[in-house]
């Protein structure tokens, strides 16, 4: 939900009844939504009017008058590499995935409380309580080529990510899904090896666009997307034009798009502040304030859930013994590390992974506050006081070089002495994350709670960060998934995170906003898509330039 | 005008024997007596600023952490990029740490690693450059291969490569500073030596049957040594500004420790408030690389002024 | 005398391919040796090890180093640079897009900076130990002293952010008038200009001064010979090898070295694309881009040996 500062007369902005008088219009019943949906919240679902239930937030943002179609804006992300694809498959960085929302669409798309909403399906529903889904197509949609969509276009674009060799990022999510078969010429079932109610947000996210089938070479972002590819080059910039036919009536407003990478922070903020590029990401708190303080610029933060965390592995010393991870969790200077390392753009954390913009939140658990006293005399009874303990950082990890040097100081408050360990962002993830006793890990949002927990806490989980393993855990994460009442599973997910909290070797000291900074002529930036930088990536059909 | 002209003194001993042969060869070298210098007190003046700079900051290396009025890792200010105040004389950086303390803690890094690092790559370089001269035509293509070959490496890949083989440590920044640098150093002196080997004189001792690390130490390199010294102090500011982007891929000095080069990156974002986080490390790499390379530079002046 | 010069330079020409060699050797080999390789790279953070398995196989990864240095060496021998394991495209293309903004980049500032760091080198050693050298002396240490990520942020804080007289990125597709491109290279130039002037003028200064401190100039200084002449004439052709020498060793650090020019005004040069090929364990393109820069590197100082050749006749009997 937004919070703005014109107060709570406009919670449903012109342009969001619009969206949710079409998708009403689809075919999509309030009442099926609140079924197949299965969310949260539920009495809102597919409206986005209760607020509260998503913590995102704006500062600075406003809708600036009504949507003007025209314009021409460069956009500049904060990664640039000769690696950038517009493979959807192989989208890793904010300028892949912003890439994919601008040249493809997905059958749903998420709406501002991450529901997912009707797109190229025009309706989704299970018979069975999400062991098999059936999507129908929206008629009449065509890609940049000309092509109409077909059935066969989503069978290839969903199960070319089963095979390994494509290498795709999103082959553990896709894993669940038996079998994509057309049933007739306007709708494809999906067979599940287990029922799961979230297909539908699953299939928003960005790896899981459409692509026309048998694809193989991806360079010209042929999809059916907002806008039409003029210009690829890989690390260098890609230039996207208005789609003139796209299914979407009325968007995108702008006529032109330029994307680049920019990977130096400063000379990000610089190329905004000087008006070569008129959306920036990836701030820091330091840089923000300084955009803010400019003429004619602007900050919008939102918390997504993205973490930066502390992995103690709890299989290797000195982490397996449990008073020593509890005293960690409690030599975080939680609030210090918000003001100084974030600059205020975070949000507190309470070691629990689930943010509290999601629906499933649970705000029971008492926080853990900073507690030097406390922390030695568990660090005592853990036997390690006055130990040195090595701690690898890296520039990979986002604040991870600050928060480990915030927490060196605050441990040597216990008489824990902390070795910090620089290593190179380059290779990071493949060579030093989760191999070391103690590291820094990050997290980016994702999509679903169901979604974050089954890929970082469960036990067989690939990226089991700390190596911590519960069977109560495990039999909760799978039963929530096809839990059909709301409040039985609300409980699931609050057992869950309380584990989480007491047990595991991951902490989480704080969120970091993802902050971003534009040209104040940008209009529409009241939208937040509580997923990551850029509404969530989405940005492009919805922002339109004032000038 | 100050054109005077010195022959170097370390030429002196060796040339009265070898002038006869010379004059023999072709009679262009004559056994002459350099004329007085006539700008004695401003080379004075220059390697006295050359010395005062530098022993600063040796000084500093030495003793600046027990200055120190915070340790470097303590955050003891909300404010960052903080101005000039009695409790920060140089400011606060941007987590609001004392600048002060960090900059007489991180001076150390700097200053031992360039001096060191510099001083072993003209070492290295310099002296394979003046010695290949003088070995047989396969060798010298041999070593120049070599060199070549580690010049065309890309540091970033050599430094990724050391950290993970060997870990993290100064001595590993070092040989990685000086792998990055030696071939440069190489290259120049091997230009000037080969020049020098054609000259008579060191075909007469060769012919006179001198070892080879006579003729490169007593009549090749005295020939060379401002060249040598010069690209020296360029590689010493190199170094300096190198170390910066080394320990950025993990190699070498860790947090909360910074050398100089690192400080002023960390606080990059400072400039356009014009904050002392940037400015004062920036002026710091500035005088210290002045310094020595007066000081360098005066040192092979010296060298001509001793014999009057 | 005169048909040793061709023997030279093709002598000098089979070494260089022999370094080319032992480089490509040396590269693949420290490849091999970084920890992750192509497949864990593509992956990223949140590969299964199935993945990278498979995706190894399909890049065919699993094949001995010496195998696929083979079929590498073969490709490159004829012509072919292979494919970009990252993202799929020729590697030639890739190379293709950037290197004229490189080479561009390199020869304005080559144009800029050579003729004044010579200029500056001789003119302080012909006034050696005077104002001028000393002015001289203290302007090239300073220009070098600061750390060209600094020179290159506050430029674009001045002339971008404060006066916005020039762009802070240089777009090398929105040229559009000879304006534009004065504009667009202005400050990368000036950067590279800053480091590349202070080492060339002092090697010069520093290559004369040893002659003029010789015998023979001695003697001509004995002979009455004006100093202009006595450096121009007498002193600088026996510089010329050392001189050539340092400016092609500046020259080579302007393809491979300006990575931090080509981020800060985010120019899509070659040595981005190389830096990104090291992260990614991208041999081919590694590969590719250290040749292109050994080659670059080894054309230079052959460029500067046969100058020095030329000046010193002696040189050519070696």
């Amino acid at each position: 939900m937004t919070h703005n500062k014109r107060g709570d007369d406009t919670l449903v902005s012109p342009e969001q009844s619009l969206q949710v008088y079409r998708a009403m219009q689809a075919g999509l019943s309030r009442r099926q939504a609140l079924k197949m949906l299965g969310v949260a919240g539920i009495a809102a679902a597919g409206s986005g009017m209760l607020p509260g239930m998503s913590m995102g937030w704006a500062a600075d943002a406003d809708g600036q008058g009504t949507p003007k179609r025209g314009g021409r804006i460069r956009v500049a992300a904060h990664s640039s590499s000769s690696a950038e694809s517009l493979d959807p498959a192989k989208g890793s960085t904010a300028i892949d995935y912003v890439r994919a929302y601008t040249f493809y669409s997905g059958l749903t798309q998420f709406n501002e409380q991450l529901e997912p909403q009707p797109a190229l399906a025009e309706t989704f529903e299970s018979s069975d309580n999400g062991g098999h889904w059936v999507f129908t197509l929206r008629q009449g949609v065509t890609f940049h080529d000309g092509k109409a969509l077909t059935p066969q276009d989503v069978i290839y674009s969903i199960m070319r990510h089963k095979d390994p060799a494509v290498g795709s990022k999103v082959l553990s999510m896709v894993d669940q899904i038996d079998s994509v078969t057309a049933l007739d010429d306007r709708r494809v079932e999906f067979n599940l090896s287990a029922p799961n109610i979230e297909l539908p947000a699953i299939l928003a996210v960005m790896h899981l666009v459409i692509v026309p089938d048998g694809t193989t070479d991806f360079s010209k972002g042929i999809g059916t997307g907002p806008f039409t590819c003029e210009e690829f080059s890989p690390g260098v910039r890609s230039v996207a034009v208005r789609n003139e036919n796209y299914w979407r009536e009325g968007y995108p407003y702008l006529d032109a798009i330029e994307t680049v990478g920019i990977s130096d922070e400063s000379a990000r903020v610089n190329a905004l502040l000087s008006g070569d590029v008129h959306m920036i990401n990836n701030l820091s708190g330091r840089n923000a304030d300084r955009v803010k303080q400019t003429e004619g610029s602007r900050v919008k933060a939102t918390n997504s859930g993205n973490y930066t965390d502390l992995v103690m592995r709890v299989d290797q010393q000195p982490g397996s013994r449990p008073e020593f991870v509890e005293a960690m969790k409690y030599l975080f200077d939680r609030e210090q590390i918000k003001r100084v390392a974030l600059r205020g753009y975070g949000q507190i954390a309470n070691d629990q992974p689930i943010a509290p913009s999601s629906p499933y939140y649970f705000d029971g658990l008492p926080q853990r506050e900073y507690d030097p006293e406390r922390a030695a005399a568990l660090l005592k009874k853990a036997g390690v006081a006055g130990a040195r303990v090595p701690v690898v950082v890296s520039p990979a990890a986002n604040y991870s070089e600050e928060m480990g040097q915030l927490l060196q100081q605050s441990a040597a408050q216990a008489g824990l002495n902390i070795n910090l360990n620089r290593v190179p962002g380059d290779g990071y993830w493949s060579n030093h994350w989760m191999k070391h006793p103690l590291g820094f890990g990050n997290v980016n949002p994702r999509p679903t709670a169901n979604i974050l927990l089954s890929q970082f806490f469960a036990s067989s989980a690939p990226w089991n960060e700390s190596g911590w393993k519960n069977e109560q855990f495990d039999q909760l994460l799978v039963a929530s998934r096809s839990e059909a009442d709301d409040a039985a599973r609300r409980q699931m997910y609050a057992d869950m995170q309380t584990l989480i909290h007491n047990e595991s070797g991951i902490g989480i000291p704080v969120f970091l906003s993802d902050v971003e900074g534009y040209d104040a002529r940008i209009g529409g930036m009241d939208r937040t898509v509580p997923l990551g930088s850029f509404m969530g990536y989405m940005f492009a059909e919805y922002i339109w330039w004032n000038a | 005008m100050s054109e005077t002209h010195a022959m170097p003194h370390r030429r002196q001993g060796a040339s009265q024997r070898r002038a006869s042969a010379r004059r023999m060869v072709d009679g262009s070298r004559l056994p002459i007596s350099a004329p007085a210098r006539r700008n004695k007190p401003r080379l004075k003046l220059l390697r006295w600023i050359g010395l005062t700079l530098f022993g600063f900051w040796v000084l500093v290396a030495l003793f600046g952490p027990l200055l120190a009025p915070y340790p470097m890792g303590a955050f003891v200010a909300d404010e960052i990029y903080g101005g000039m105040s009695a409790a920060h004389w140089l400011g606060t950086d941007y987590m609001g740490r004392d600048m002060l303390s960090r900059m007489l803690t991180g001076a150390r890094y700097t200053v031992g690693l360039a001096v060191v690092a510099a001083l072993l790559s003209t070492l290295v370089g310099a002296g394979f450059g003046m010695l290949t001269v003088l070995l047989p035509r396969w060798l010298e293509e041999g070593v120049r291969r070599i060199f070549d070959t580690l010049i065309s490496i890309p540091s970033k890949m050599m430094a990724l490569v050391m950290v993970s083989a060997f870990g993290t440590s100064i001595p590993l920044l070092i040989l990685a500073a000086v792998l990055s640098y030696a071939p440069g150093a190489f290259r120049i002196s091997h230009s000037l030596a080969t020049n020098l080997a054609t000259l008579e004189y060191v075909q007469v001792a060769k012919t006179r049957g001198e070892g080879r690390f006579y003729i490169a130490a007593v009549e090749i390199m005295p020939n060379m040594i401002q060249s040598v010294l010069t690209d020296m102090g360029m590689r010493f500011v190199f170094i300096v500004l190198l170390l910066s982007g080394m320990s950025f891929l993990g190699l070498g000095v860790q947090p909360p420790a910074a050398d100089l080069g690192s400080l002023v990156r960390e606080n990059i974002g400072g400039l356009s408030q014009g904050a002392l986080a940037v400015i004062a490390p920036a002026l710091a790499i500035g005088t210290l690389t002045i310094g020595a390379n007066l000081l360098i530079d005066s040192l092979s002046k010296s060298r001509d002024t001793q014999k009057e | 005398m005169r048909n040793a010069m061709p023997k030279l330079v093709l002598g000098r020409l089979s070494s260089s391919l022999l370094t080319l060699f032992l480089v490509s050797l040396v590269i693949f080999a420290i490849t091999s040796l970084l920890p992750g390789d192509t497949a864990q790279q593509i992956l990223g953070q949140f590969a299964t090890p199935e993945q990278v398995a498979a995706l190894r196989e399909e890049l065919g990864l699993n094949q001995s180093p010496l195998v696929r240095y083979w079929h590498w060496l073969t490709g490159f021998a004829t012509g072919d640079l292979g494919m970009s394991a990252s993202n799929g495209m020729p590697v030639a293309q890739l190379m293709n897009d950037r290197l004229p903004n490189s080479l561009l980049l390199a020869a304005i500032t080559t144009a800029i900076s050579v003729p004044i760091a010579l200029t500056m080198g001789l003119v302080a050693a012909m006034r050696r130990g005077g104002n001028i050298d000393r002015a001289l002396n203290v302007v090239t240490l300073s220009m070098v002293a600061v750390p060209e990520f600094l020179v290159a942020t506050l430029a674009v804080l001045i002339f971008a952010v404060h006066l916005g007289w020039l762009p802070a990125l240089s777009y090398v597709s929105t040229v559009e008038s000879v304006g534009d491109f004065v504009r667009i290279y202005a400050m990368p130039v000036l950067t590279l200009c800053c480091v590349l002037i202070a080492q060339m003028a002092r090697m010069t200064r520093a290559a004369l001064i040893d002659q003029l401190d010789s015998a023979y100039i001695e003697m001509a200084r004995l002979k009455g010979v004006p100093p202009v002449r006595r450096v121009l004439r007498h002193a600088l052709p026996n510089a010329v090898g050392p001189i050539a020498n340092a400016v092609a060793l500046s020259l080579s650090y302007l393809l491979g070295g300006v990575i931090i020019v080509e981020t800060i005004f985010n120019y899509p040069g070659i040595a981005s694309l190389m830096v990104d090929a090291v992260s990614n364990r991208d041999l081919a393109l590694v590969q590719a881009c250290a040749m292109l820069f050994c080659g670059a590197y080894l054309i230079l100082v052959m460029v500067a040996d046969l100058c020095a050749i030329l000046s010193n006749p002696r040189l050519r009997n070696r």
